[in-house]
């Protein structure tokens, strides 16, 4: 919905903050139709991931899936990056604001500075390198880190002793001292609030002995020992002597869960996790054995799949010990005795190499006075203070949060949410779409696939990076003698906006078909140097590059000839794979502009109905008769939120929304096409009438419900029951089964959750038994209540209401998995059985009622896992294409998922994820055509032995068995990864601009003397 | 050092690791040679072959760590792939150390360097691949690659060992591999044969000694090769019968 009058509002965007989910929202928004300013403090984008080693729980390397997003923001069209700046205010209201920003100067010209790294060899000056946080030193001429976009340089000032060296040497010209601060005004529509967070600063914890002991560190700063572009290049040493610590210890909750020596009674959500990932990573490089040990209050590990890492981190011999930490002290030269108070009561002690303090999140003060300068309120955390049901909206219309300043979080909540507040920003702006966008225009592509190949070679300097090793005039000149090499020159930088200007003109003038540049690296400089080529009216795909840099120069420092012939090489090469290249065309395909939205439960309902504000028509499919879903049955939030009101205006809204069609009593019965594409049949109403429905997406929103347990007694006694039908009596108290006039209620978690049959934590049932035991206590303050669990898993803000249950005298008894409760009926009498774990033995309470916090188990979504083609885990939820930074996109593209369908969650968390889908979804339509085709396979349905062998190994699923009995790609899907084409017995598939004969030749040309 | 490498490297994991270790100054030695392809899924056994034959001493591949391929999957096939290509290397006398398979992040910067010198060292240890020595087994090496066959066992190794075949039964991957190997070996035999018959009409002990085989195995394996119709019997040279190639 939009609350501005049409073409009233900017078609633009203020991201604050350059994270991760500060440049997913800036993605989702550019790629939607709106210019993004992306601003942040610090001179380079990426935040707090780009210096964490592996990512749970999938163990991948942090650095390999954010740096392809930071080359994506860096480079795209419709984001401008503004570095070092920070918002000073912000004007106007929601559709139409002013803010005016301060740029800090950076003192190296972004323009011109090829981030060769000379201003950084010779700076005599260094400080500490927060980067790798100050386990090493950097100097005052700096990048953040080697990946970093933009890739520039940067001036310290704070350090910077002005001596002029770096100017001297910058061969580009792009140091300047008389930089000065700017203000600029910029007119945007919304704000998008992703400035993260600070992690607690543990050195006034005087008991810990952070600031005293070297072997102490944070967890950041173990991540960057763990790294291998970290200070220690990824061995696993302890900072003191730099040995091989044989013994660690992780204390959690360091800054978070207390009030004593910080502010944070908050949990921090994300440092148990991330805990266990360290001390398996750190497991993985250690030389022996390691001993690891993770002291803790309750393993709050209640994310996606999370349990079983924490069951495997088990099994690999990870130690957990539940405890208190009560001191870290010295032994010896630089051990540490660590004392703490085990859960018997018993004070105990350890010695350890080393120990790594699981530091929280916190909410800067610069981040409070950002806040304080938008005008947005915070809440007594200092996080954003946002609605229950629209978590991504701040307390000032038009300004939406996501990320670590919306509440402690991991990186795929940061995500979702960021995409969530891009959907929120989106739909506000609708009217305004791509009204302030940029789009290039090209000159006319000139078809040169009848021509002989004329092939320019220019080759790079960079400043003295190339020239200073490698003999660049004797390159230049053996270039001229490679067959069809019509045009050679080099350059002092070859990606300098002037020597792009002329590049293209020289190609025009000399009829120049094909470009080969020998320079860095194609990984940062390709897409560049095909934009140079189409604005010489060539085909993007008639270039090739010679990394005589990264992989040349800057490696063979101290053997010049030999870098010089390899250059040569790597010349020769690139001219051979040029000659051989093609044309390939790009097709624009139309997308369907609607969505296909299964399940009308509150995801399902907020994703149709941000779709249909976005201006896009939205199909809404429920199974049930009414919508709602789940959501119906819960009376209240934690917070003490009515969910009904809400649950029956979102209802209303769709209801009477023009764009959205709703089909009740409704299932898929067939789905066909492809991404922007699709054309599904569905049954609908009483009669099963039938209804055809194009769409270019689909949301996945299929729900979950509560498990019917078979655990307790459940079904024997009706004082047995789950916390949903609890709720339903405590709201609607039976007259002669009033809850109220129970006189003591024991609640039992974990019931089909966390055991064999759903190894995985179901996440919201502590909240919901915590929540019910609130209102129980409300009602009849005199209520014994016993919550017996096995870890109060009350994450980020949940952790107020535990705090107050405990406070109101809620009694929670912890059981081991070997000594279960249980539960005992004998005729209407209750009572229940349960090892206390302080007095270390059995009691037997009498109960009026027993409440089972069930588990929450996907529905049946058989069928249309099967129709859609889209992967489930174990237990039924759908999995995502991946878990870090794609969590509501499926791998097969224009499908996505969100809510309870994806994982257990609570409301707010749902309405996050629809948010982020319809954002998804958004994003994919927005662009209204698909370039499809380029570098992708293509069978020779003549050589086609139908074997199967692509069907089988492709990991998207793409190829398929046709009408004539061959094997069809569809070059709107395939992923260009060539792994069907390396394996097809018969040799009939080809990967267009990796072809066998190309990759042949580049071998043959890569030999010297041929 | 005499000896060139050719290195393929994907373009996600390792060959922003390349890039990395020259940003950060990690030297290496600079008779490696680099081809970058997207996945390392892209690099079929034959150009790790057609590299050996067309003057390479060894061939490096270079992937994202397992769990890590930007195309989910890709590098689990491109380890099936080099491990069969280093066993039929190892049974041509060859050796299988002049084919390494490594694993580097966009991170690993110095991995890749000390990768790539330990790598070349132990290459120059093993000194220039023979040429003359070993051209027969390069180019029969090189058609074994090409029998459907083989590409047909490989392409399924994942499907039947870890999803089921056609019965619903998973294979045991110790015996498909075992299977594998000597499938492998089955087609390299009867490509040496039919490089050996190139120099004209030879004896099964002239063939044998070309093939550096026991006889016993080229009379076999010649069977094989006569009733797929590519060899037959050109008459006798006194008591010893001559064969020749034969058909397409």
């Amino acid at each position: 919905m939009s609350n501005s009058k049409a073409g009233s509002s900017k078609g633009s965007v203020l991201v604050v903050g350059a994270g991760v989910a500060g440049m997913q929202a800036s993605l989702d928004l550019a790629n939607s139709g709106y210019y993004v300013h992306l601003a942040d403090k610090s001179p380079t984008i990426g935040g707090i991931m780009a210096q964490l080693d592996k990512t749970f729980p999938t163990n991948d390397c942090a650095m390999c899936i954010i740096s392809p997003k930071l080359v994506e923001v860096g480079r795209h069209l419709n984001i401008n990056i503004l570095c070092n700046s920070e918002v000073q205010s912000l004007e106007g209201e929601a559709g139409n604001f002013t803010a005016t920003l301060k740029t800090h100067p950076r003192y190296i010209d972004l323009a011109s500075c090829t981030a060769c790294g000379q201003c950084r060899s010779v700076c005599p000056v260094t400080a500490v390198n927060e980067f790798n946080q100050k386990l090493d030193l950097r100097e005052a001429a700096y990048m953040r880190y080697p990946q970093a976009i933009p890739g520039g340089f940067a001036i310290d000032r704070g350090i910077c002793i002005g001596c002029g060296m770096c100017e001297k040497v910058c061969l580009a010209g792009a140091v300047h001292y008389d930089d000065q601060p700017r203000m600029t005004e910029i007119e945007v529509g919304a704000v998008i609030l992703a400035p993260g967070n600070e992690v607690f600063d543990p050195s006034g914890l005087d008991t810990l002995n952070y600031a005293k002991f070297p072997n102490v560190v944070t967890s950041i700063e173990f991540e960057r020992i763990l790294s291998a572009s970290g200070p220690y290049r990824g061995s696993l040493m302890r900072p003191y002597d730099r040995q091989e610590p044989e013994k660690i210890a992780w204390i959690q909750c360091v800054g978070s869960r207390s009030t004593n020596g910080c502010a944070n009674s908050y949990c921090s959500a994300v440092c148990c996790i991330y805990a266990i990932k360290e001390a398996v990573i750190a497991k993985e490089h250690a030389h022996h054995d390691l001993d690891c040990s993770i002291f803790f209050m309750d393993m709050r590990t209640y994310g996606k799949e999370f349990e079983q890492y924490y069951n495997r981190a088990k099994e690999l011999g990870v130690k957990f010990i539940r405890s208190r930490v009560h001191t870290i002290e010295a032994e010896g030269e630089a051990d540490l005795k660590i004392r703490y108070t085990a859960e018997d009561g018993e004070l105990r002690e350890d010695v350890f190499d080393m120990a790594v303090l699981s530091t929280g999140f916190e909410v800067g003060l610069e981040t409070v006075a950002l806040a304080d300068r938008l005008g947005i309120d915070l809440n007594k955390h200092n996080y954003a203070a946002t609605d229950v049901f629209m978590p991504v909206s701040t307390s000032r219309p038009g300004v939406y949060v996501c990320g670590t300043l919306q509440g402690p979080k991991d990186i795929p909540q940061s995500v979702m949410e960021a995409s969530g507040a891009a959907a929120a920003g989106g739909a506000l702006l609708a009217e305004s779409r791509w009204t302030q966008t940029r789009t290039r225009e090209y000159p006319p592509k000139r078809d040169v696939s009848s021509e002989p190949a004329k092939i320019g070679v220019f080759v790079c300097n960079c400043g003295i990076n190339i020239g200073g090793i490698v003999d660049v005039a004797a390159v230049r000149e053996y270039a001229r003698t490679l067959p069809n090499v019509i045009h050679v020159e080099d350059n002092l930088f070859t990606c300098s906006q002037d020597t792009q200007v002329r590049m293209a003109e020289v190609i025009r003038q000399k009829g120049i078909n094909r470009m080969v540049v020998a320079a860095c690296t194609p990984l940062t400089h390709e897409p560049l140097f095909r934009e140079t080529l189409l604005e010489a009216g060539l085909n993007k795909y008639l270039f090739d590059m010679a990394n005589i840099r990264n992989q040349d120069s800057w490696v063979h420092m101290h053997e010049r000839a030999k870098a010089t012939e390899k250059a040569k090489v790597l010349v020769r090469m690139s001219v051979a794979r040029a000659a051989m290249l093609k044309q390939l065309e790009d097709r624009k395909v139309g997308i369907t502009q609607s969505a296909l939205v299964v399940g009308g439960g509150v995801a399902g309902l907020n994703a149709a109905l941000n779709l249909a504000g976005q201006g896009f028509k939205a199909f809404l499919v429920e199974k049930e008769t009414r919508l709602g879903g789940l959501a119906e049955k819960i009376s209240r939030t934690i917070e003490g939120t009515n969910v009904k009101p809400y649950i029956d205006g979102l209802v209303e809204q769709v209801r009477t929304n023009g764009s959205i069609e709703v089909l009740t009593q409704a299932s898929l019965t067939s789905f066909k096409g492809y991404k922007g594409n699709f054309t599904s049949t569905v049954e609908a109403g009483p009669d099963k009438a039938e209804h055809t429905i194009e769409h270019g997406v689909a949301i996945l929103a299929t729900g979950a419900h509560e498990h019917k347990p078979v655990e307790y007694g459940y079904g024997t006694n009706e004082r047995i029951m789950t916390q949903l039908e609890l709720d339903e009596m405590i709201e609607h108290p039976p007259a002669e089964k009033d809850p109220g006039k129970w006189k003591r209620v024991v609640m039992i978690q974990c019931v089909g959750s966390r055991n064999k049959q759903n190894p995985d934590c179901s996440r919201i049932c502590c909240q919901s038994a915590v929540k019910h035991a609130l209102q129980l206590k409300e009602t009849n303050p005199e209520m014994e209540i016993y919550i017996l669990y096995r870890d109060m898993r009350m994450y980020g803000m949940l952790e107020d209401y535990y705090m107050e249950a405990r406070r109101n005298g809620i009694v929670f008894a912890r059981f081991d998995t070997d000594k279960e409760p249980e539960v005992r009926t004998n005729g209407t009498g209750l009572a229940v059985v349960f090892s206390d774990h302080v007095l270390q033995r059995w009691v037997k309470i009498a109960a009026d009622a027993v409440v089972l916090s069930a588990a929450t188990r996907a529905n049946d979504t058989d069928a249309i896992a099967s129709q859609l083609k889209v992967p489930r885990n174990a237990n039924g939820f759908f999995i995502e294409a991946h878990a870090k930074l794609r969590p509501v996109d499926f791998a097969s593209e224009g499908i996505f998922l969100c809510g309870t369908a994806h994982s257990p969650k609570l409301i707010g968390e749902s309405v996050t994820q629809a948010l982020a889908a319809a954002s998804r979804a958004g994003s994919f339509l927005a662009g209204k055509t698909l370039s499809v085709g380029g570098a992708v396979a293509h069978v020779d349905g003549q050589r086609c032995a139908a074997c199967l062998v692509c069907v089988r190994s492709c990991p998207y699923n793409i190829p398929k068995i046709n009408e004539e009995q061959v094997s069809e790609i569809n070059e709107a899907l395939c992923q260009g990864c060539g792994t069907c084409v390396s394996e097809c017995p018969a040799k009939a598939i080809e990967l267009s601009h990796y072809e066998h004969n190309q990759i042949l030749a580049s071998i043959h040309a890569l030999l010297a003397g041929h | 050092m005499s000896e060139v490498i050719l290195a393929f490297l994907c373009n996600w994991c390792s060959y922003a690791g390349a890039d990395l270790a020259g940003v950060s100054r990690f030297q290496y030695p600079p008779s490696i040679r680099v081809l970058r392809t997207m996945c390392s899924g892209r690099v079929d056994p034959l150009f790790i072959v057609e590299g050996l034959r067309s003057g390479f001493d060894a061939v490096f591949v270079y992937g994202c760590h397992i769990g890590d391929c930007h195309y989910l999957e890709g590098n689990f096939h491109t380890s099936g792939r080099v491990e069969t290509v280093r066993k039929l290397l190892e049974f041509s006398g060859i050796g299988a150390d002049r084919v390494q398979l490594r694993w580097v992040s966009a991170a690993e910067g110095q991995e890749f360097a000390r990768s790539v010198s330990e790598l070349t060292e132990a290459v120059h240890g093993l000194g220039p691949l023979d040429r003359d020595r070993f051209g027969l087994h390069l180019s029969a090496l090189s058609q074994t690659f090409e029998s459907s066959r083989l590409r047909w066992l490989l392409g399924m190794e994942r499907r039947l060992t870890e999803i089921g075949n056609v019965y619903d039964e998973k294979i045991d991957k110790r015996k498909y591999e075992e299977m594998l190997g000597a499938a492998a070996i089955e087609e390299y035999q009867k490509a040496l044969i039919l490089e050996s018959l190139l120099q004209g009409p030879q004896s099964v002990r002239e063939i044998a000694a070309a093939c550096g085989l026991p006889v016993y195995t080229i009379s076999q394996r010649l069977a094989d090769v006569e009733k797929a119709g590519k060899a037959a019997f050109q008459g006798f040279e006194g008591n010893t019968p001559k064969f020749i190639r034969s058909g397409a």
